[in-house]
């Protein structure tokens, strides 16, 4: 027997679920096989370009790659919420509702390493599993990065193209764990589990951005602002003499006030000198001296990554914590 | 706890939720001789699988302490026996082994199986009594030194109980085994015990071998209203007619009109749990 094979409790659990591996493995197969073949098929059909070399399109393989992307990113994000709740409900809460545990914490083996030994099984499969799916999604992901919806601070690629997906499914566990030992209910453990990973990915999705400041590039108004290449936009609009900022709209909205698009009594241009100058009176009214624009360059990426994986570890080493402080108080 | 003695508590109770719920078990002290075979009696609700639970180090006492050996050296058949639904019977008996490394007893496993289970089969595909087949394995092959069992034939037709209750004694008188186990049919029990511990709402009604408390008991039947039972302790007493039967703890030699019998194990239970609680012998 190799020295990898799983003994004792491991080896229970893996038998236990058997079923439920062999079926994840498939999938993540599946998902190997069917992205491959999309980004072979899409690198023998290339878009169609005009005579003069402009892309027209970028051919039905490439679409179907992107959107294939973009949904896999998402369900990547659901292996979060999957991943806790079986660990709460299968693995945890079903040993108290059948009574099983009363079977394996009977034999010689104490409570603490009969749940440690179903952490660390879950926590080795999952991260095998999450590892071989953020693999797979690079694959069709580097085709295709950088594109709506799929570039690198964007919700789905972000959490799926670095390390912190790991970190979700490492918190999914411990919580998981917690959670099944406090409501000992198969259902009921899966469904708060997959409430709260998923409350934890909305919270941590909107704040992530705010771990590190942003960087601001300003210009004077009348031209667009030129920002660096590939970065993170999180915020633009108009800056004032005072040192204050306005929302970019503000004085649009307010031209648009006062020239009512629908007055059928101007020419174009009359209509648009009209707008200008409301435009410009409001900037003036203001004091608007010109535009800003706040971004993450992608030099943030990595250290808002391991910001927010630390974040996640530590929530996963409390909630372990806390499980094991309930086994013993429950069971001498 | 002394080498004589397999389980012992002392003021032991439990009680499930808050301070409002009732008692389950409440101010058990006893301690059993290493090496007995304990009957576990008493009506339903009297507080045995919590008994059992708390001697398996499965439950907190409320109050009090229980000795009881630890994991390695006992095995727990709960009443509901519990065992993995997905696990296959040989699946089962390779759990015994990796969770008792140095423990597991192959061969004792497999005369409790005993052909009768196709190692195969899913554990969620056996009936009752194979379960309990499994289960005793699994307790068995643990070689332990203290054996619980809660209800543990309750599912088994006559044969098989009887020939998995001659296994389990023999087992037990080779290894010197101590077994404690929980019943409310007593045929299942009488013959095969040498101890008696009568639980009735929570507490303990009788305690100690079946020999001292058969001798120490007397069953008297003689005319209504006779004389000469105010020496000894009453624990029941009923009257058909002009005849009186009376259940009496011996405290000395009987006199009077009486035609004198050794009770049986079952009439001893039946007077005690007769008689309310206040009649404590």
């Amino acid at each position: 027997m190799s020295t990898l094979a799983p003994k004792g409790l491991s080896w229970v659990t893996v038998r236990q679920f058997r079923r439920t591996l062999w079926t994840a493995a498939a999938l993540v197969l599946l998902a190997l096989a069917g992205t491959v073949a999309l980004r072979v098929w899409e690198a023998r059909t290339p878009g169609r370009r005009a005579v003069h070399g402009d892309l027209l399109d970028d051919g039905l393989a490439y679409d179907l790659l992107r959107l294939t992307m973009e949904s896999g990113a998402m369900y990547l994000l659901l292996l979060v919420l999957v991943t806790g709740a079986f660990v709460a409900g299968p693995l945890v809460a079903r040993e108290f509702e059948t009574g099983t545990y009363r079977l394996s914490l009977t034999q010689s083996l104490t409570p603490a390493a009969w749940l440690r030994a179903k952490v660390l099984t879950a926590g080795a499969v999952s991260t095998v599993l999450t590892l071989a799916l953020m693999g797979v999604f690079h694959i069709g992901w580097s085709r295709v990065s950088g594109t709506y919806n799929l570039a690198w601070g964007d919700r789905g690629p972000y959490e799926s193209g670095g390390v912190v997906l790991l970190a979700y499914v490492i918190a999914s566990v411990g919580i998981g764990t917690l959670i099944g030992l406090l409501v000992r209910r198969t259902l009921l453990a899966m469904a708060a589990t997959g409430l709260v990973m998923g409350v934890v990915l909305l919270v941590l999705g909107a704040v992530r951005w705010s771990f590190l400041p942003v960087l601001t590039v300003t210009g004077p108004t009348g031209s667009a602002l030129v920002p660096p290449a590939d970065i993170l936009q999180t915020d633009m609009g108009l800056t004032t003499r005072s040192g204050g900022r306005m929302a970019e709209w503000a004085c649009s909205g307010q031209a648009a006030d006062a020239v009512p698009e629908d007055s059928g009594t101007m020419s174009d241009a009359a209509w648009n000198n009209a707008w200008n100058k409301a435009y410009d009176s409001c900037l003036t009214e203001h004091g608007v001296t010109g535009q800003y624009l706040d971004y993450h360059p992608y030099s943030h990426y990595w250290p808002t990554q391991l910001i927010e994986s630390g974040i996640l570890l530590a929530l996963a080493g409390l909630a372990l914590f806390a499980a094991f402080r309930v086994l013993r108080a429950r069971l001498p | 706890m002394t080498p004589d003695t397999a389980l012992r508590a002392e003021g032991l109770g439990t009680r499930y939720g808050g301070r409002s719920r009732p008692w389950a078990l409440r101010d058990c002290t006893f301690a059993l001789p290493a090496g007995r075979v304990c009957a576990l009696v008493g009506p339903n609700g009297a507080g045995k699988s919590t008994l059992l639970a708390l001697a398996a180090g499965l439950l907190r006492p409320t109050a009090g302490t229980i000795e009881a050996p630890e994991r390695e050296r006992l095995a727990y058949v709960a009443q509901d026996k519990p065992l993995y639904p997905r696990l296959t019977v040989a699946d089962t008996l390779r759990m015994g082994r990796e969770l008792n490394p140095g423990r597991w007893d192959e061969a004792t496993a497999e005369r409790v199986i005993a052909d009768e289970l196709d190692p195969g089969s899913l554990v969620r595909e056996l009936s009752g009594g194979q379960r309990t087949r499994l289960v005793l394995a699994l307790a068995l092959g643990k070689r332990p030194e203290l054996l619980l069992l809660d209800e543990p034939m309750a599912d088994l037709d006559p044969l098989a109980r009887h020939q998995l209750m001659g296994l389990l004694m023999a087992d037990a008188a080779e290894h010197g085994t101590t077994v404690v186990m929980s019943s409310h049919i007593l045929t299942e029990l009488e013959g095969a015990c040498d101890h008696l511990l009568l639980l009735q709402n929570g507490r303990i009604r009788l305690d100690g071998s079946v020999d001292d408390l058969l001798s120490g008991h007397a069953l008297l039947t003689g005319p209504a209203g006779g004389a000469g039972l105010t020496a000894h302790t009453v624990v029941d007493s009923r009257t058909t007619g002009r005849q009186l039967t009376a259940l009496i703890r011996r405290e000395g030699p009987v006199e009077g009109p009486w035609e004198i019998t050794d009770p049986t194990l079952e009439d001893l239970l039946l007077a005690h749990l007769r008689t309310p609680e206040g009649a404590r012998s």
